[in-house]
């Protein structure tokens, strides 16, 4: 059942809430195109919109101004019961007053589907989750997880042209949590309907999304695959929010022949990819992420260039982290793999290392700050 | 979370005028028309000379004093009842429990016939056993009857607070080295705090409204409810009744906005839905004592006048002629009393559903669909409870008596007194809704605010238009509020009596008038008797709408489990 239709574009939606003084913005001028078939993740801190852009998307909250296009056809008038999107919710919110039959096939009953067809259409889906056993249970008898995929059911069973997802895995615990994201992005690959998940877990964001729209106070800060947002962060709060970074200070950042930028660090010149703000900043900062850090030990007492001084190794097993007090900042680095004898302990100087390849320039946060509140 | 943001739908907008058609014609025009005729000279002289004059003041007195006294005695008394029944382990505790919330649906007059043929100055007790004469009527009488008739509200309110206060709070006192008794004055009073003063103001409002218990009770003590009573029965002057009524409904309507927007909102309870332990249970010796003492004391007071009720209703005259007799009874339904029987019981069941289903929709109007001022609304459907029934019932005289024009059209038709239509029954079924209907309100609010919005949104997002979502998801979710609402309508309607007595007519014969004019000329053999029938009636149809609305449930239900 791939189709080539739910084609979704809103554009400059805003919604605001009170007025006057008490006036508060949930989403501002929020623009974004999703392609047929794509998984786009809303991600961010609690209170910065993500979840007021999906419900006016759904048509539970009426946009301030704006538009949502589905197919090109303007949904804002339109009430969430005519929209042809399926929503699972947090809290699952299925009925409790039916079974998981009666649950799943509410909606095709809405559409006076008979009962011969939807009684073939709700064993099936209900097969393909692996939830028949379960079909005359009551919601109240079913776990968490369970709850989820009957929620997830219930809404893909009508063949929504957009399926939506407000913070579904956040009530599910760590390992149930990692396995319903295999599922569930299988499920939209295998049905190609185009989704946008909403969530505050990064880790969500980065498996299940094709693309990721880091939201703040309103805004979109970036949209980008994975990799870039991970990799080529628009922000340092996009740096920091989605992982954990590493931001060195740097010295005589200028533009390099090359066209990336040059600037030193630890007293060592590297040639780095920037962000394009990052060269008329006054103070640019390099994040380095901390597995791309390498940490050998150095024979000297005191520090040198790019040295530091051990102040915390915790060792996992798997993988050893080092805290190290260095002249560019304290530096967090994740070393992969550890020999034990190898380790460097605390109070001693050990030398820190990383590939510029794997390094990546940005203005820093202030200077960002009152950038945006002059806008 | 409400659905801030979304427009209303068609549905919404219907139910929203209805609402406020509704309430504009059955309770506001009554009491704007009570506040016009105040104005007018013999109503205006009550309410500016309120502090000057002798009279009116020792009456406003009067009322404030019992509301007082009965605000503080119930509260009190519900306290211990609730305190008891929650932290002390004993046999019978839920007998107990049913038994303290009997007088809540009791028929008035109920209670203050027995307390005089007990207590009375020929009281089987008072002069029976101690040779004792004591004066029940008037202040001390009104007093004793009112608690007995309203702890129960208080003991409900608080033994609610007591349940949802977390055990933990407890431990953790106890672990920080309190003792119990330091625990119980420095965490449990204090978080009760707002239940306290909730309480009061409740039983405060509910003891200055009643009207049949100064009547039989009062003696010389004349109350704001009683005087006004008397200028329409007596004086025969609608002003002067509609000045009496201001000067009632102030004080009433101003305490249950405290009650409702200031003691409500200072509760610190939180409900946190897992119970981390057991509570607490006392376990001194004293304390246990005094509260079994307290509570059984009650509690056989209250089957003393249940039992005084029964027993009086099959002899001659109870505690002077203890002969067994169906005589009452004979008289009562060879005739006396059928038209009564009839009429009450048809009216109030025309008015259960009515208002069972307005509570809902106010209810679920209020939390889910109204943005701003839904707290304006929510004050609008409770107004019938917060109102003193004689305010209401003058209200009504003043209004309905004559058909309702404005500029010569008339809008609505003349629906009390003895010319009406339908002999002013229609008046009759009106008060019945708006007086029941806050129930049913407060129930559906309560049980809708636990039902997570999400899965009204879900049926949206399903196809489901507004109307079908609250036919197919909201309605059998909020079913028990629903039925508890109609129970209480019907039990609240069979028993109303205070703005009753003024809407009867003679073709509208109400059971509650037939008992008030027994008491008058002390027939208590006929009142008691009348109660029993009253109490049977209750538990026998309130048992059939339990019945009927459960099978109804189910057949509504059936056609969504056809598909398995």
């Amino acid at each position: 059942m791939s189709s080539k239709t739910g084609s979704l574009r809103v554009e400059r939606l805003t919604k605001e809430f009170g007025n006057g003084k008490e006036k508060v913005v949930a989403v501002h001028k929020l623009s974004l195109t999703i392609n047929p078939g794509e998984f786009v993740t809303l991600l961010g801190p609690s209170g910065c919109g993500k979840t007021t852009a999906l419900r006016m998307i759904a048509g539970f909250e009426t946009p301030t101004s704006g538009e949502v296009l589905l197919d090109g056809e303007n949904l804002v008038s339109m009430t969430p019961d005519k929209r042809p999107m399926g929503m699972v919710f947090q809290s699952y919110a299925l009925f409790p007053h039916m079974t998981v039959f009666d649950n799943v096939a509410y909606g095709l009953r809405i559409k006076k589907m008979s009962s011969a067809e939807i009684k073939s259409a709700v064993a099936e889906v209900l097969e393909s989750m692996s939830l028949s056993h379960l079909a005359n249970r009551a919601p109240n008898q079913l776990s968490g997880g369970q709850q989820q995929r009957v929620a997830l059911a219930r809404a893909m069973v009508v063949r929504p042209k957009v399926l939506l997802f407000d913070e579904p895995l956040s009530n599910l615990d760590a390992k149930l949590r990692a396995q319903m994201r295999i599922e569930i992005r299988n499920i939209q690959r295998r049905l190609g309907i185009t989704s946008i998940f909403v969530t505050h877990d990064q880790d969500e964001a980065m498996s299940l999304s094709d693309r990721i729209v880091v939201m703040r106070n309103a805004v979109v800060e970036q949209v980008g695959n994975p990799d870039e947002v991970y990799r080529r962060p628009a922000s340092v709060f996009v740096a920091d929010f989605i992982g954990r970074s590493n931001f060195l200070k740097v010295e005589g950042a200028k533009k390099a022949r090359s066209g990336k930028a040059s600037v030193v660090v630890g007293g060592v010149e590297l040639e780095v990819a920037a962000q394009e703000d990052a060269l008329t900043s006054k103070h640019p900062v390099l994040l380095v992420r901390p597995e791309s850090i390498s940490v050998t030990a150095s024979k000297s007492a005191k520090p040198g260039k790019s040295e530091g001084v051990v102040s915390n190794v915790v060792f996992y097993g798997n993988h050893v982290e080092y805290t190290l007090n260095t002249d560019e900042g304290v530096i967090l680095a994740v070393v992969s793999d550890p020999i034990y004898e190898e380790i460097v302990p605390v109070g001693r100087v050990a030398k820190y290392s990383f590939d510029e390849d794997r390094a990546w320039l940005l203005p820093s946060e202030s200077e960002q700050a009152t950038k945006e509140d002059q806008e | 979370m409400k659905s801030s943001g979304a427009k209303y739908d068609i549905f919404t907008k219907l139910a929203l005028l209805l609402v406020v058609v509704i309430v504009g014609f059955l309770i506001v025009l009554p009491l704007v028309n009570i506040l016009v005729y105040s104005t007018q000279p013999s109503g205006s002289a009550i309410v500016t000379g309120a502090f000057s004059d002798i009279v009116t003041r020792e009456i406003i007195w009067n009322t404030l004093k019992l509301g007082v006294a009965v605000a503080f005695l119930g509260t009190v008394l519900g306290f211990i009842m609730a305190y008891t029944q929650a932290r002390v382990e004993f046999r019978g505790k839920r007998i107990f429990h049913v038994i303290n919330l009997v007088p809540i649906i009791s028929p008035p007059f109920a209670f203050a016939t027995a307390i005089i043929v007990l207590f009375g100055r020929s009281g089987m007790i008072t002069r029976g056993i101690f040779d004792w004469r004591p004066t029940l009527y008037g202040f001390p009488g009104l007093v004793l009857v009112l608690t007995l008739s309203f702890f129960p509200i208080a003991y409900m309110n608080l033994l609610g607070m007591l349940r949802s206060l977390d055990p933990a709070l407890d431990e953790a006192g106890s672990s920080l080295g309190a003792n119990k008794w330091r625990i119980f004055r420095t965490v449990t009073l204090p978080l009760l705090i707002p239940g306290f003063a909730g309480s009061f103001l409740l039983l405060f409002i509910e003891s200055i409204a009643d009207l049949a218990n100064p009547i039989i009770i009062g003696g010389n003590y004349t109350v704001l409810a009683s005087r006004a009573y008397m200028a329409i029965n007596g004086d025969y002057d609608i002003s002067l009744a509609a000045g009496y009524s201001s000067l009632l409904l102030l004080p009433a309507l101003i305490v249950f906005l405290i009650q409702r927007y200031w003691a409500q909102k200072k509760s610190v309870v939180s409900v946190t839905g897992k119970p981390s332990g057991r509570p607490t249970l006392v376990t001194s010796r004293f304390a246990k004592s005094f509260l079994l003492t307290v509570t059984t004391l009650l509690t056989s007071l209250i089957i003393l006048v249940y039992a005084t009720v029964i027993l009086g209703a099959f002899v001659q005259i109870i505690g002077v002629n203890n002969e067994f007799t169906l005589s009452h009874f004979q008289y009562l339904l060879g005739g006396f009393a059928n038209a009564a029987i009839r009429t009450t019981t048809f009216l109030a069941l025309i008015a259960t559903p009515i208002a069972g289903i307005f509570g809902m929709l106010i209810a679920w109007l209020v939390i889910r669909k109204v943005k701003r001022g839904s707290e304006a609304l929510d004050f609008m459907g409770m107004l019938g409870i917060a109102v003193p029934g004689t305010v209401i019932g003058i209200g009504y005289a003043i209004t309905y008596n004559d058909p309702v024009k404005i500029g010569g059209v008339t809008i609505f038709p003349q629906v009390a007194g003895g010319a009406a239509i339908l002999g002013g029954s229609i008046a009759i079924i009106m008060v019945y809704v708006i007086r029941s209907s806050p129930a049913g309100q407060r129930s559906g609010i309560a049980q809708l605010q636990q039902i997570d919005p999400a899965i009204e949104e879900a049926s949206a997002s399903l196809g489901a238009s507004g109307g079908k979502t609250f036919r197919l998801i909201t309605l059998p979710l909020i079913s028990g509020a629903f039925l508890s609402g109609l129970m209480y309508a019907f039990a609240h309607s069979m028993t109303t009596l205070s703005p009753i007595i003024f809407l009867v007519t003679p073709d509208t014969s109400i059971l509650t008038q037939k008992i008030l004019a027994e008491a008058d000329q002390g027939r208590y053999g006929n009142v008691f008797a009348l109660c029993c029938i009253l109490i049977v009636l209750i538990m026998v149809i309130g048992g059939l709408i339990n019945l009927f609305v459960r099978r109804t449930q189910v057949s509504v239900d059936r056609p969504m489990v056809a598909g398995r």
